[in-house]
């Protein structure tokens, strides 16, 4: 599939976040023009289901809603050099190959019990040097981390963001300060 | 730009609007002069021209991150702490005006109206007599033509205008000045102050005097400026105007007299001398846009290009009278350049007092002004260091796991971690001939003058300096039970610290110095220099205050002189 196809699903991918209110609407997830990194449609769709089973949507957004597998994909492509960009590439085929070994099947088609147990086994090497299929997946959640936390969302409903304090209390009981 | 009627013609010609430039254009405009300011880069008006001011984090794309195709092109630049996504338009990036590097030199600079004063650290300690008779005391560069009491009427006139907030401390090695009032020390700050205050006498922990408007006074509102507001996004552009910069103050104070006009993309080439007269008599210009060579004439010239390119101009302003640079006769044009050490840190953490924390935000920190070598000679290395000082608790977050699990963790109330102290050592180094600014004899920029060379690095006594600083900053954070200590150097090139310094040194003798006591070119008096480049010797304390005051007194002295009708 070229880009221009991997492109357009995920226009469609994001069209189904719409019931989200508007402000929690991130401004970067309709604008994925890769430069450096080539994607397949599948390799996105992954992408984005591993950022859903980090942090999934429930009764309050996750990372899908935030957008977080398509500012994932453009901040590889866009502030990686391109040797940690070939890490993540193969790193990511690694981790497909992996599945397709273990459960003769996509991550996208697997259970979420699947799902579970495939990134229970990966947490627990996280530790492991010179894995790849760890080292994409510890790339991929930082980013699904940094994309949630630095999100709208989560800057304006969770942990409020305050861009003018107005003050300064150089001391105060743990319990009177604003996160 | 550039056309015929242009007026050539003014009453004083100030090269550069940043942290020194503003200055002189304010006094020039206030006391009646037709002041040309002519800055190299573009306008920035304030509030206008501060495209991310009120941006919140998210709205980023790259989060603040630099993407790695400028990183890649800009080495240098990328260096510095504040080059992010959020102010990197106010630097110059490496390839806009290149140098020459003989030694590794990391040379930040800004280039428009307002300089780099948009995006300084807004520290403004007083330098005190220990900083002006050092030279003389320890035996080298040359005696500063001045002492503290010249200067210190000028630091107050400064700091009320511009607005520095502060304590008054008593310290013999900081003096005190006119303040604002200050912000609180954090928990720990203030335990730490009580901690060395029991040990040593000579030892002071402080809050950091800083130009944050946090009390305006009637100056600062007539300036139209108000009440910092504690965003800690200063580098961007204050939309209150809570701290200095020229753009809020200087500039447009100048701008009101209708004596200012301030001229964009204007690249000096050099500064006019007319051998008859024996002075100079204007200035040579290249428009940026056009590439167009114009000249433009004031009976008197001031030179705020910021330290190295204030060096480039008058080493490049040659004549039959000056082969070698205006006013060069000494020969020491560009050398004697110094600089502040900045490689060495010492952090920790402390587990005391978790029940506390801070609330908001605060523009500065604590400091520990300077404590060796100050009232004699005792150690093996000269001068000595001051340093910034925090303690700080940030919050604590697991992010183990997947899934509901992690998430319900990343929704919950935060857990806040220990308290993480650090001091930044800010070394004096020692202005030596071996470190110097001279042209490339072949290369040349885009504006055909030619490319700066510099050849500076540390010595022996900055090495030295690094290893008393770690061990006494050790002793201390023990004593005051910290843990985790940790020392780190961080080997960086000089000029990441910013605060270049020297080249056009004053001095009482013009066969070893450049200007006399009144920042005058010893051998044409109509030219002043009041920027970096007219250091003698680089103290621990930031430099900029310093550098509006020395601007603010000789351009009242400049006036006067004109009056009398001796320039």
């Amino acid at each position: 599939m070229n880009r221009r196809t991997a492109l357009k699903n995920c226009f469609i991918v994001t069209a189904g976040v719409a019931f989200i209110p508007s402000c929690m609407q991130e401004k970067s997830k309709s604008s994925l023009l890769l430069k450096n990194i080539k994607i397949s449609s599948e390799q996105e769709q992954l992408m984005a289901d591993l950022s859903d089973t980090i942090i999934p949507t429930t009764d309050t957004p996750g990372a899908k809603d935030v957008g977080a597998h398509l500012f994932a994909l453009m901040m590889i492509d866009e502030c990686y050099q391109p040797d940690e960009q070939k890490k993540f590439m193969s790193g990511m085929e690694a981790f497909q190959n992996l599945t397709k070994k273990k459960f003769d099947k996509s991550f996208s088609k697997l259970t979420p019990q699947q799902r579970t147990e495939l990134l229970t086994e990966l947490e627990a090497k996280k530790d492991e040097k010179d894995n790849e299929v760890v080292a994409f997946y510890k790339v991929a959640k930082g980013m699904t981390l940094q994309a949630f936390t630095g999100s709208q969302y989560y800057l304006t409903k969770v942990r409020v963001y305050e861009m003018a304090p107005g003050r300064f209390h150089g001391c105060v009981p743990v319990k009177a300060a604003k996160a | 730009m550039g056309n015929n009627n242009e007026n050539r013609q003014f009453d004083a010609i100030v090269i550069g609007s940043g942290m020194s430039g503003g200055w002189a254009a304010k006094e020039f405009c206030e006391k009646g002069l037709k002041t040309l300011v002519l800055e190299r880069g573009r306008d920035v008006k304030h509030l206008k021209d501060y495209p991310t001011t009120n941006m919140n984090p998210w709205e980023f794309k790259h989060r603040g991150r630099i993407p790695y195709e400028i990183e890649k092109d800009n080495p240098v630049i990328s260096k510095c702490y504040a080059f992010k996504e959020d102010a990197m338009h106010f630097f110059v990036k490496d390839n806009e005006h290149p140098y020459v590097q003989e030694k590794p030199f990391d040379w930040i600079r800004g280039y428009q109206v307002g300089g780099k004063s948009i995006m300084w650290a807004r520290q403004t300690q007083r330098w005190s007599n220990f900083d002006f008779e050092g030279p003389a005391r320890d035996g080298f560069a040359v005696d500063w033509p001045i002492r503290y009491n010249d200067i210190a009427d000028w630091y107050s006139y400064v700091e009320k205008f511009a607005g520095i907030s502060g304590n008054k401390d008593g310290i013999d090695t900081l003096p005190d000045g006119e303040f604002l009032p200050a912000d609180d020390l954090t928990c720990v700050e203030t335990y730490f102050k009580e901690q060395v205050a029991k040990k040593y006498t000579d030892r002071h922990v402080i809050y950091a005097r800083c130009a944050h408007l946090t009390k305006p006074n009637d100056i600062h509102l007539q300036q139209g400026r108000g009440q910092c507001q504690k965003r800690n996004l200063c580098q961007r552009g204050c939309p209150f105007g809570g701290y200095y910069n020229s753009n809020s103050t200087t500039i447009p104070w100048a701008e009101k007299t209708g004596n200012l006009t301030l001229r964009t993309h204007s690249v000096v080439h050099s500064i006019i001398y007319d051998d008859q007269k024996q002075k100079a008599t204007g200035v040579r210009v290249v428009d940026a846009n056009t590439k167009e060579t114009l000249e433009f004439f004031a009976p008197v010239i001031f030179v705020n290009a910021a330290a190295y390119n204030t060096n480039l101009i008058l080493l490049n302003s040659t004549s039959n009278r000056f082969p070698n640079g205006l006013g060069n006769d000494s020969g020491v044009l560009g050398k004697y350049v110094a600089f502040h050490n900045y490689r060495a840190r010492v952090s920790a953490k402390y587990d005391g007092m978790l029940d506390s924390i801070t609330d908001g935000r605060r523009p500065t920190s604590a400091y520990i002004p300077r404590f060796r070598n100050v009232y004699k000679q005792e150690t093996d290395f000269l001068r000595g260091y001051a340093m910034t000082f925090s303690a700080s608790r940030g919050t604590k977050q697991n992010n183990d796991g997947f899934g509901n699990d992690l998430k319900t963790k990343l929704l919950a109330e935060p857990e806040f971690g220990p308290w993480y102290v650090g001091a930044g050592m800010m070394g004096e180094t020692i202005p030596k001939e071996t470190n110097f600014v001279t042209l490339d004899p072949v290369k040349k920029d885009e504006w055909g003058i030619p490319l700066l060379k510099i050849s500076i690095d540390y010595d022996d006594n900055d090495e030295k300096m690094i290893q008393d600083f770690f061990k006494e900053l050790t002793t201390m954070f023990t004593d005051a039970g910290f843990i985790d200590i940790k020392t780190s150097d961080s080997k960086q090139a000089p000029g990441l610290d910013i605060h270049e310094m020297g080249g056009v040194r004053m001095g009482n003798d013009p066969k070893t110095s450049m200007l006399n006591k009144w920042h005058q070119l010893h051998a044409c008096k109509n030219v002043f220099v009041t920027d970096g480049a007219s250091m003698t010797s680089t103290s621990t304390q930031n430099p900029s205050l310093t550098y509006m005051a020395f601007t603010a007194r000789a351009a009242n002295y400049a006036v006067e002189q004109l009056k009398k009708g001796t320039l």
